[in-house]
């Protein structure tokens, strides 16, 4: 290619054409092409970017939802820093995205590893682990409420079995309610990760296992050194998806426990909502937000930037 | 091939002009005040009661003034409607009524004149007769009408008469009396106190802490704290708590688990003996269990306080950029009508009363009983929210629930009380 184009330059007179533009491609985009590119992006503009611009602005200000907005510089983000709930929310985050995060990948490798191989009713089982996905997480919740309830299943079961003195009120209690909302979101998320894995899985040639045979590897080994960095594409998706969705989480939390009892619950998504529409702190709320989408931003594109790095 | 193109160009000019139209409208910060509903087409009525009966009986309310004139009934569920009403309000093109509360929750809005200016419907001859203390709750700060009161309903300990007869105990009418009763029907093996302050009721226990501090510190002060006027950490609070954990043993181990509807059905079954409750519970209550529901007083504490009972008010108010003012008003002239009162307290679970002074209740012994214990106190509060604010219920809630797992901590918990409460206030 560098040879055509240096012999071009030196038989013809004419000023070169801008680098990157093909000699025999199309000189003018298409309207119908360009309308494809900016329709959506005037819709993102206006439906994405606009609102989350005003979200920062309104981080600026104190708002209660009805007056105007009064600037008042950096004082909610000042606040945040002496705010209490602030750093149960933020503390409960962070172990949301360790356990919620983690063990959904963890189960969701595991299951997926287990149900790869075609064999008689593995279907049965993918469909199976995978219909959670399908319902509603409000939904989803409404059922775990009824499980969790201080007559409900679990308890009763746990009577049954002779464990009754662990019966308990389990969205009530600040030491458990927690860890029973991350179970519902848990049994949700396994099964859409499972998913991203087996496509990830799907994708190994069968030819590098054969090889790791023919050298003596074992099951372990060949797990360790052909279908882990085989999979690191997929891990640097699964880890978007779970590190969004558990800074998103909030319909499941929101429907179990408000973030309650007194806060035990609180996740950052969950304090947001309720400090802007309940308490009617919008400028705190858009405080909080902008806290969310920052640590959103950093986990990931710190995640991606070193992914790239590694590649190259 | 010509049909896809135009209806794609069609989809892109669609599009566009959806994005414009957002980005006119997305700028949420901006307060337009021009742009006025068009005074075509029916009134629209905003309606948080979406119990089943009280939906059923609005039903019926529309329709009897569908004959007189316009009118589209829009049910949403309470909670999503309490989130939504500052957007319905601030809104460009609003809802015009609302099914809403007088006092302090109605005059919040008032302040920021969203709502709609009512003197006008004030001169009708069923406003003029209502009682003085109505004309009052319904004044906003600045002196305008701004409310339409048709219901009010009372709070009281309910219980089921056949389960304190089978029980052999009869309602207290003093705290020790009330201590007493709490024994008795603990060694029977009931859960006393039912409260249902879980799932998404936390605010049930606020009721708890009205009346407490009604009974200690009386309604005065009570609502002189609400406003801010005094410090939730000050002594006088205190007193409440001392009080409540009295009780605190009696009350239903699952009290902070499952919701208020739950523990009422709790109580039509017997699992729990009494519960602080509105009468708006009836409304999801079967119909042959009413006969049995019976009521008493929050205990008297403090005889020398004057007494005071919670009987919220309902009604509603409109939107001031509702561009249906005079169907406006006449439709809220016929809520205030005694006829139309009954026809709503036909189809509800009949268990309020009307604001009308000629509207006939249901009459029943319950609704008979209701009246006269309103009629008897000195003094009338609404709810904690009403007579502060739906954004300092929160701080409430976190507060009381957190207290009735943890009582010793109450030191720290009225402290961080107040320092919630106090964001509220200062914001």
């Amino acid at each position: 290619m560098a040879v055509l184009t240096t012999a071009a330059r030196k038989t013809t007179p004419v000023p070169t054409p801008p680098r990157g533009r093909r000699a025999g491609g199309p000189r003018r985009t298409p309207p119908l092409v360009l309308a494809f590119v900016l329709v959506p992006l005037l819709a993102e503009a206006v439906w994405v970017f606009w609102p989350a611009l005003q979200g920062f602005y309104l981080a600026l200000t104190s708002w209660d939802g009805v007056s105007a907005p009064r600037f008042v510089g950096l004082a909610n983000f000042r606040e945040m820093l002496h705010d209490d709930i602030f750093r149960t929310a933020a503390l409960d985050t962070v172990l949301w995205l360790v356990l919620f995060g983690g063990l959904s990948a963890l189960l969701g490798l595991a299951t997926a590893l287990l149900l790869q191989q075609e064999r008689r009713g593995v279907g049965f089982y993918r469909a199976a682990l995978f219909l959670p996905v399908v319902f509603s997480l409000v939904a989803t919740a409404l059922v775990w409420q009824a499980i969790y309830q201080p007559d409900g299943v679990l308890n009763q079961l746990l009577q049954a079995v002779g464990l009754g003195s662990l019966r308990h009120a389990w969205l009530a209690d600040q030491d458990t309610a927690l860890y029973a909302v991350i179970v519902p979101a848990l049994w949700r998320q396994i099964g859409y990760v499972m998913v991203l894995y087996l496509a990830g899985l799907k994708g190994i040639d069968p030819a590098l296992y054969e090889a790791a045979k023919v050298d003596g590897a074992g099951r372990w080994q060949s797990f360790r050194h052909v279908t882990l960095p085989q999979l690191r594409g997929v891990n640097a998706v699964v880890l978007s998806v779970i590190v969004i969705d558990s800074l998103r989480s909030f319909d499941v939390v929101w429907s179990l426990t408000r973030g309650g009892p007194y806060h035990s619950s609180e996740l950052l998504s969950t304090y947001m909502y309720s400090t802007a529409f309940q308490s009617l702190r919008l400028g705190y709320g858009s405080a909080l937000a902008v806290v969310i989408f920052l640590l959103a931003f950093g986990v990931i594109a710190s995640y991606l930037v070193r992914a790239f790095r590694e590649a190259d | 091939m010509t049909h896809s193109q135009t209806s794609r160009r069609r989809f892109i000019a669609g599009a566009g002009a959806a994005g414009t139209a957002a980005l006119l409208s997305g700028c949420v910060t901006s307060t337009s005040s021009s742009s006025k509903t068009s005074s075509k087409g029916p009134v629209s009525l905003q309606s948080n009661l979406s119990a089943p009966q009280a939906k059923a009986a609005m039903q019926d309310l529309v329709a009897a003034y569908k004959k007189k004139g316009a009118v589209d009934l829009n049910t949403v569920a309470a909670e999503t409607f309490r989130t939504q009403l500052p957007t319905y309000l601030t809104s460009a093109n609003p809802p015009d009524v609302y099914t809403w509360y007088p006092g302090s929750v109605a005059d919040a809005y008032a302040r920021k004149n969203l709502l709609l200016g009512l003197d006008e419907v004030w001169t009708s001859p069923d406003l003029q007769r209502y009682s003085k203390a109505l004309h009052t709750l319904c004044t906003s700060s600045s002196g305008k009408k701004v409310f339409v009161p048709t219901t009010y309903y009372w709070w009281g300990m309910f219980y089921r008469k056949s389960n304190f007869a089978k029980w052999g105990v009869t309602p207290p009418t003093d705290w020790d009396g009330f201590l007493d009763l709490c024994d008795k029907l603990k060694s029977k093996g009931v859960a006393p106190i039912g409260l249902g302050a879980g799932g998404n009721t936390a605010w049930v226990a606020s009721a708890w802490f009205d009346y407490l501090d009604i009974r200690i510190n009386g309604a005065q002060y009570h609502r002189e704290l609400l406003a801010g006027k005094h410090r939730f950490d000050d002594p006088e609070v205190h007193k409440v708590f001392d009080r409540w954990k009295e009780v605190l043993p009696f009350f239903d181990p699952s009290g902070t688990a499952v919701a208020f509807q739950d523990a009422t059905t709790a109580l039509l079954n017997g699992r729990s003996a009494m519960m602080l409750i509105g009468t708006f519970f009836a409304d999801a209550a079967p119909k042959d269990a009413l006969d049995d529901i019976d009521f008493f007083r929050f205990p008297v504490i403090d005889p020398k306080v004057p007494l005071a009972e919670e009987a919220p008010t309902d009604g509603y108010f409109a939107s001031a950029r509702s561009g249906h003012r005079d169907q406006v008003f006449d439709l809220l002239r016929f809520l205030a009508g005694a006829e139309a009162q009954e026809i709503y307290l036909k189809g509800s679970s009949g268990t309020a009363l009307p604001c009308h002074p000629d509207a006939k209740d249901t009459g029943t012994p319950l609704v008979v009983k209701g009246r006269k214990h309103v009629a008897e106190a000195a003094e009338i509060t609404q709810f904690f929210n009403r007579d502060s604010s739906d954004a300092l219920q929160p701080t409430a809630d976190a507060a009381l629930t957190k207290f009735i797992a943890k009582p010793k901590e109450i030191n720290s918990i009225l402290t961080d009380w107040q320092r919630d409460a106090q964001k509220i206030w200062g914001a």
